[in-house]
């Protein structure tokens, strides 16, 4: 395996280790991250680095520089977090999360249509939260577009491309660390699996997703939730 | 994304065509969340009416990401609004079922206990990953 393999958001936890079983597949690798750390995390892995706001057209643009014209795998890992109640959410902070989350992952995605090879692999980091969330109507409509827009682009790009999704539920990263003590047990006791989810748990299933064990899986979301997604 | 917020009636939101710009979509579910939330605050049933085909991909991507993510914050409305009795639904359809849509929509705007919903009209779908 080789070709280009594209991970944004990758300076924090869950897109360093995604970067990282991805190099192990022998990809040329390229970590994107609007945080200045991502050089930190790209040396020690042997891959690039690319600073970049990617709800800019330069952001973009400097991907797409980095990307070359053998692009095997885009893993649309970036995104945040404004929660709060409907009645407290600001257009501003609801506009803020969809544009990181979805919209700017869509303006990655279309703008490397040229440049993937045959049989390229891109996967969007959805959530369980895609199928609803309490005070976060921006994450989880984020979240959820993700699943349309790949559901399209996978019929619209077969057989060339697959296009598929990841959906987890709580993941060890900093996002989750920093979370009140007893909330975060609240939230870890209604998931079937017992405890919270490893950024490895979600980067196997994004590494199996790329690989050619997954070559005739396409459209999809696999939900990497500890059962999250069925509990009460 | 049109529909009336005036008014006692429940407010209908229609999801149109978001162009070729992604911006459109930022722009589409920001518009949507602003309306509903507005709507319900005001005591009104939101349903929201969406095309089958977008919601399974169908069709234009970016018009699928509008509607599954218009149907996720539904989704995340009805669990909010469970304590306060926000009522919000989606109604799906396809170009054939207008007439069957528009019934559905009048039903589920007056269902008291129903919300968070996702109301399938016709079978053009079944057998398929449910949306």
């Amino acid at each position: 395996m080789s070709g280009a393999a594209i991970v944004t958001g990758a300076a924090g936890g869950l897109g360093g280790r995604i970067g990282e079983r991805l190099a192990a597949a022998g990809h040329d690798l390229i970590l994107v991250d609007l945080d200045p750390a991502v050089g930190e995390v790209a040396a020690a892995q042997g891959a690039r680095a690319v600073v970049a706001d990617l709800t800019s057209p330069d952001g973009v643009d400097a991907v797409l520089a980095a990307a070359g014209d053998d692009v095997a795998v885009l893993v649309n890992n970036a995104g945040i977090t404004r929660d709060a109640r409907a009645p407290k959410l600001t257009e501003e902070r609801f506009a803020a999360v969809i544009d990181i989350n979805l919209t700017a992952a869509i303006r990655l995605t279309l703008a490397l249509e040229r440049r993937y090879r045959e049989g390229a692999s891109v996967v969007n980091l959805s959530s369980r939260a895609s199928l609803g969330n309490f005070g976060q109507a921006n994450y989880s409509a984020s979240k959820a577009g993700l699943v349309g827009f790949g559901r399209a682009l996978a019929q619209r790009w077969a057989p060339r491309v697959r296009i598929n999704a990841v959906a987890p539920s709580l993941v060890d990263t900093p996002m989750t660390q920093a979370m009140p003590p007893d909330v975060l047990a609240k939230l870890v006791a209604r998931i079937p699996a017992g405890r919270i989810g490893t950024p490895d748990d979600v980067a196997g299933i994004v590494a199996f997703l790329c690989s050619a064990d997954a070559a005739y899986v396409t459209g999809q979301v696999i939900y990497a939730c500890g059962g999250r997604s069925l509990a009460p | 994304m049109s529909g009336d917020v005036s008014g006692g009636e429940p407010v209908v939101l229609r999801m149109s065509a978001v162009g070729d710009d992604p911006a459109g979509v930022t722009t589409a579910l920001t518009d949507a969340f602003a309306r509903i939330r507005d709507a319900v605050e005001a005591g009104r049933p939101v349903v929201v009416v969406l095309a089958a085909g977008n919601l399974m991909g169908q069709g234009d991507p970016l018009d699928a990401a509008v509607a599954t993510g218009l149907l996720g914050m539904v989704r995340t409305f009805g669990i909010e609004g469970a304590k306060p009795g926000w009522r919000v639904n989606a109604v799906a359809g396809g170009e054939d079922d207008e007439a069957a849509v528009e019934a559905t929509v009048a039903t589920i705007a007056a269902a008291a206990h129903v919300t968070g919903q996702l109301i399938s009209v016709g079978g053009a779908n079944l057998g398929k990953v449910p949306a």
